[in-house]
């Protein structure tokens, strides 16, 4: 009775190690027969339109990779048989990455915000150009975006989104924050620093980080700061002086048509007023503020734009800010008590009657 | 002014229709009744029409109406005594232009000053958004402007509006009266003073909104064609126009709050505020009170009316 007692337990024991056990077996094997094929280096096809397909891997591509420890069929789960007939599948990382997984993946929301981004809608659509988390994160070589190295990180994210976006790659590398990502500073915003990592909304749509109405905030996240921007150098008023403005006020009513910060300083080739392809510069001004105001000529480029009348750097803007200060401050100071001196001698003689 | 006469038969024509009339109604009644009656009745319709054809033009008949409008107000408030016109009718006009407009202004341009005021969404999206609140400020604008032309043209055409205009020059009496009304609220002299057509807090009303207009309608042109000035100025030409309009705005917005709804509205003599600005009549209660030296004024000229007329 002990003995049998015994070897139930074993059996049920061997039985619970056994889900663990044998997919690693297997794992390992299929590796081992997907290397077959794909490990050497000349297996590549060439597809319809020319354009040729590298299928090359090896045991060593995922070497390095947060996902390292896993293997071809943890992801490419749709292949059962070896070799396979049809093309695989594009791959879903939502197979492990949602929120409560028992992989022990990193449990993000991350793919909820990509389904309702541009990015997903246009998946959702049909548009098979529209890139899938592999697009951009990488497909074997995935690294953590904290890496410089990784396809995400601040460095090479803008170069990434390149891929589909070239042109205005093209305008960003040379713009005044994709000089300073590339000297390697740490606060000058990538793609991802404006339009946001996996939310990324077209500009029209309301939700989007740079819609005309959200554009000076999304700007004042960091031009606001006087301890990023005290690093460089650069002033931190632009963000009141233009909050203060028509153009800033009228922006937080809801008005598209005013001019917000990439009105005028450009949105992906935003360069220092002193370049003479800034569209700040003197010689751009009449160009800018033509876009709105009709008949602009250079005239419009003279003058500081962004003024704080109550610094007195404002020269005669601040005086007359002055002058008006006191003024109303003295009449109704004068007016109030001569209120109050009234109700006093009514009150009196109120009292005085009865 | 316009003269609508009145066009109907001519009296003899009348005369006789009402002796028909007459006649015929009351051929049943004992004959001296029936003379009285008719005569009553005769008398009684004679007068109608001798008013109707006394009262030829408009402003007669306006003329007219306001008698018999005071008559009936004297049975009610027989204690306020006789009303005096005040404020004329294009007088009254122009107050009513400004201040709707001046409304609109407010409602429409405070929200620009205050963005961040938790009513200022409310007032912004009561319009339909920004864009259509600064139309309606523009249109309000457009009020004022006309209302400084219409007034600059009464004060030079109208011989009321000259009179008016010299009356509300400032005076050394004005500085006199102020203080004797400090001196009075405080209780060290038991005399008001005694003021003329305009006191001196009214002068200061009117000169407020001139300086109030001038600033606000040049400033406001200036931030109106922007894209015209900015071609020929200097930005802080603008920077000046517009810290001018923000600034001199909630000036005037607080004077007329603080000062002007309190002078007419909150000030317990008025609570909750007269008609004086719809009727512009004053009654002889309140100008004895409020303006004693234009009543003595207007009494003397009375006096020496019904002279001339007596002795002429």
């Amino acid at each position: 009775m002990k003995w049998r007692f015994l070897c139930a337990v074993i059996a049920v024991l061997l039985g619970m190690c056994a889900p663990g056990a044998l997919p690693r077996a297997e794992a390992a094997i299929s590796l081992e027969k997907c290397t077959l094929c794909h490990g050497k280096p000349e297996f590549r096809k060439i597809l319809v339109d020319g354009k040729i397909r590298e299928l090359f891997v090896t045991a060593d591509s995922l070497k390095g990779s947060v996902h390292a420890k896993k293997t071809c069929v943890d992801c490419h789960f749709d292949i059962g048989e070896i070799p396979h007939r049809e093309r695989p599948r594009r791959i879903a990382c939502t197979h492990c990455h949602y929120k409560g997984n028992a992989e022990g993946a990193p449990q993000s929301d991350g793919y909820l915000a990509y389904i309702d981004s541009v990015h997903g809608k246009a998946i959702a659509r049909g548009n098979v150009k529209a890139p899938l988390c592999q697009d951009c994160h990488g497909s074997h070589a995935i690294l953590k975006a904290k890496n410089e190295e990784s396809a995400v990180s601040q460095k090479k994210v803008a170069e990434t989104c390149g891929h589909c976006h070239i042109e205005i790659y093209a305008q960003y590398k040379t713009s005044i924050h994709g000089v300073a990502v590339a000297k390697g500073i740490r606060e000058a915003p990538s793609c991802t620093g404006c339009h946001g990592e996996h939310k990324i909304y077209g500009h029209l749509d309301p939700k989007s980080t740079v819609y005309a109405t959200h554009v000076a905030e999304q700007c004042s996240t960091c031009h606001g700061s006087i301890s990023i921007m005290g690093k460089f150098g650069i002033e931190t008023e632009q963000v009141e002086t233009y909050k203060e403005s028509f153009h800033g006020v009228a922006s937080q009513f809801g008005s598209r048509t005013v001019a917000n910060c990439a009105s005028c300083h450009g949105t992906h080739d935003i360069r220092p007023q002193d370049d003479p392809l800034s569209s700040v510069n003197p010689k751009n001004v009449p160009e800018t503020c033509g876009k709105c105001h009709p008949g602009a000529n250079p005239n419009f480029a003279v003058g500081k734009m962004h003024i704080d009348a109550k610094k007195k750097e404002a020269g005669v803007v601040y005086y007359v800010a002055s002058f008006f200060k006191y003024l109303t401050i003295c009449t109704m100071l004068a007016l109030i008590v001569h209120i109050l001196l009234d109700m006093y001698g009514r009150t009196k003689r109120l009292r005085g009657e009865k | 002014m316009s003269v609508d006469e009145k066009k109907g038969p001519s009296r003899e024509t009348i005369d006789r229709e009402i002796e028909a009339a007459v006649s015929s109604e009351t051929t049943g009644i004992d004959p001296e009744q029936a003379d009285e009656i008719r005569e009553k009745i005769r008398r009684r319709v004679r007068a109608e029409i001798e008013r109707e054809i006394r009262i030829r033009t408009a402003a007669e008949r306006r003329e007219e109406e306001r008698k018999v409008r005071e008559e009936r107000r004297r049975e009610k408030h027989h204690e306020e005594g006789e009303m005096f016109q005040r404020f004329n009718r294009n007088f009254r006009f122009q107050h009513m232009v400004m201040f709707s407009s001046v409304i609109i202004l407010i409602v429409t341009g405070m929200p620009i000053k205050f963005p961040n005021f938790i009513l200022s969404r409310f007032f912004v999206n009561l319009w339909g958004g920004i864009n259509n609140s600064t139309i309606v400020h523009r249109i309000g604008a457009g009020m004022l402007i006309y209302f400084m032309v219409h007034h600059l043209l009464y004060t030079i055409l109208s011989r009321d509006g000259r009179r008016d205009f010299i009356l509300l020059i400032p005076m050394p009496k004005d500085i006199r009266d102020a203080v004797q009304n400090i001196r009075y609220f405080l209780g060290k002299t038991a005399d008001k003073p005694r003021f003329g057509r305009f006191s001196y807090i009214e002068k200061f009303d009117y000169w407020a909104v001139y300086w109030g207009c001038i600033i606000m309608i040049g400033s406001g042109a200036f931030l109106w064609g922007e894209s015209i000035v900015l071609k020929y100025f200097p930005k802080f030409v603008l920077d000046i126009a517009h810290e001018m309009h923000s600034d001199e705005a909630l000036l005037a917005t607080l004077a007329i709050v603080i000062w002007h709804f309190y002078n007419v509205h909150f000030n317990p003599d008025r609570f909750p505020g007269t008609l004086m600005w719809w009727h512009g009549e004053i009654s002889e209660h309140e100008i004895k009170e409020e303006h004693p030296l234009e009543y003595e004024e207007i009494m003397a000229k009375r006096a020496k009316q019904t002279e001339a007329g007596g002795s002429g």
